[in-house]
């Protein structure tokens, strides 16, 4: 026969042999390693103060036949703590989850248990297949001032612990982040950066739960934020943004008339428009240019030529001439 | 019900249904308000948990996204009727028990009875878009009394604001429905009539 035995971590743990006498020679084994006998009283093992490396398999045999007589599995671990309970909506006025766990590891198995209930009414949570310590529940009446009543039980060999959350139904309105936030520089306006973003995928009817929003901004080289809360629409127009800096933006979101701010979203940068820099030539740069012949470069006269996309670095610096002017330049230093 | 179908109809109606939820949020924020200067001057827990009460309209409803357009216009109206009852019954109350020594919540309870009524009004207009007509109001006499004591009327009273301040929140989520342009109160006539 094969045994599961749980043991609390600090505790003496005696072990019997099966049905073994006291004085019966017998010989332990943990994971296939003899114990010594000084650890035994009789036929009986004695551990004292078991600690977690001490879980595994304990085979007690036979002294001269080496007959395998019991076998058992201790599991050392703890009882529960309090667990930690959470529920929360983010998709109103379909339902709610709540979710769960230990705040402390048990090292043995756990089954938890979760009743709501809504006055006098007793509501099925039903378990999420992931992730698994949280389950769901649909409203089934809205605007209700009855509170709901959501208690968490968790159970192990070594015992049990619960605890309790009572709440309204507009409390726990939290939406999720909104969500495609992008942000863009507006051509022509070095101060301002469009913002659009969309409602959370999971905010089910945001027409009849509309949405309101809240907007944070600031330069990557300050710590202080701007906020704007925005009562409708889900764009907007930074218009005091300092030019040519680089900018962090993020977005919440929350029911326009209960519950929460969700998270904020994920940020994203932008940075405002800036001119093209002008007309702009150094002897180093006409040094740099003589390797290519004049014939294969020749731009139609009125093109403005700009890298736009070149890099800032020490000692080079971004071209952007009239060609026929500078052309004519090269003619007479070069030919 | 063609009229009720009309663009101008639909316009109207969306302009009611605009206004009615900004009066729906005023609403809500000044009980809201109301609820915290009653439960200090009264003496109350703001925690106190109030059992239903009766004869108070509770907003709590199952199904809601299935009412039909009329049928939320109805039970609006006559829960705010109700609740102009209760809040006229509220301020004598107040009125006798605290005199001149509590104006300010005196004049908090007016001002909300006077929204209310204002509110049942917008109902009452938006309903004769619809060509159904406001139901006649049940006959207008004085409250039944209310054998009391005195803390009993306190919680009763912390109840009547806490329904009313969720009345506010469907209310503005009612309009919202009744605003959607697929969806004209015309539409699936309720078998909830008038009481």
């Amino acid at each position: 026969d094969s045994h599961v035995q749980y043991e609390r971590v600090g505790a003496d743990v005696t072990m019997k042999c099966g049905s073994m006498d006291w004085d019966a020679a017998v010989t332990w084994m943990t994971n296939g390693t003899d114990i010594d006998e000084s650890h035994q009283n009789g036929s009986y093992l004695i551990l004292k103060k078991v600690n977690l490396t001490q879980s595994g398999q304990y085979s007690c045999y036979e002294g001269s036949s080496w007959h395998l007589k019991y076998q058992t599995s201790l599991r050392v671990g703890m009882p529960p703590k309090e667990p930690v309970l959470m529920c929360r909506s983010n998709n109103y006025p379909k339902g709610f989850y709540c979710s769960w766990h230990l705040p402390t590891p048990t090292y043995i198995p756990n089954f938890f248990n979760i009743s709501v209930v809504h006055g006098t009414r007793e509501m099925v949570c039903e378990k999420d297949t992931f992730p698994k310590n949280r389950c769901h529940i649909r409203y089934l009446q809205l605007f209700s001032t009855v509170k709901y009543k959501v208690t968490l039980t968790v159970t192990n060999a070594l015992g049990k612990n619960s605890t309790t959350l009572t709440f309204d139904e507009v409390a726990i309105v939290k939406p999720d982040p909104p969500e495609s936030v992008v942000a863009k520089p507006v051509p022509n306006n070095p101060r301002r950066l469009e913002v659009s973003w969309q409602n959370p995928s999971s905010w089910p009817d945001p027409e009849s739960f509309p949405l309101k929003f809240f907007l944070r901004y600031r330069p990557l080289i300050l710590d202080q934020w701007q906020h704007v809360e925005l009562s409708d629409g889900t764009s907007h127009t930074i218009t005091d943004a300092y030019a040519g800096k680089e900018y962090i933006i993020q977005v919440a979101a929350k029911d326009n008339d209960i519950g929460t701010w969700s998270d904020w979203s994920v940020a994203v940068h932008a940075t405002p428009w800036t001119e093209e820099p002008k007309h702009l030539t150094t002897e180093a740069q006409i040094t740099e240019t003589t390797s290519a012949s004049t014939s294969s470069f020749m731009p139609p006269p009125t093109t403005k030529i700009c890298d736009k996309g070149a890099v800032l670095g020490s000692g080079a610096v971004a071209v952007c001439w009239t060609a026929g002017l500078v052309l004519a330049a090269y003619g007479v230093l070069f030919i | 019900m063609a009229a009720a179908d009309s663009p101008s109809a639909t316009l109207r109606r969306r302009d009611l249904c605009s206004r009615g939820i900004r009066l729906a949020g005023k609403m809500r924020s000044d009980v809201i308000d109301l609820l915290d200067t009653y439960v200090e001057r009264q003496g109350l827990d703001a925690s106190a948990s109030v059992a239903v009460v009766e004869g108070v309209p509770a907003a709590a409803v199952e199904h809601w996204d299935e009412q039909s357009g009329t049928q939320r216009l109805l039970e609006n109206l006559a829960a705010y009727r109700t609740f102009r009852t209760l809040l006229a019954q509220m301020l004598e109350e107040q009125r006798e028990q605290l005199g001149e020594a509590d104006a300010g919540l005196g004049r908090a309870l007016a001002a909300v009875l006077l929204q209310v009524s204002a509110f049942a009004y917008h109902l009452e207009e938006l309903l004769r878009l619809e060509s159904r007509g406001a139901p006649s109001e049940e006959e207008a006499g004085p409250p039944q009394p209310l054998h009391l004591g005195l803390f009993e009327r306190k919680l009763r009273g912390l109840g009547v604001l806490r329904e009313l301040a969720q009345w506010a929140v469907r209310s503005a989520r009612d309009l919202r429905q009744l605003a959607k342009p697929s969806l004209g109160s015309s539409s699936a006539l309720s078998t909830a009539e008038s009481p």
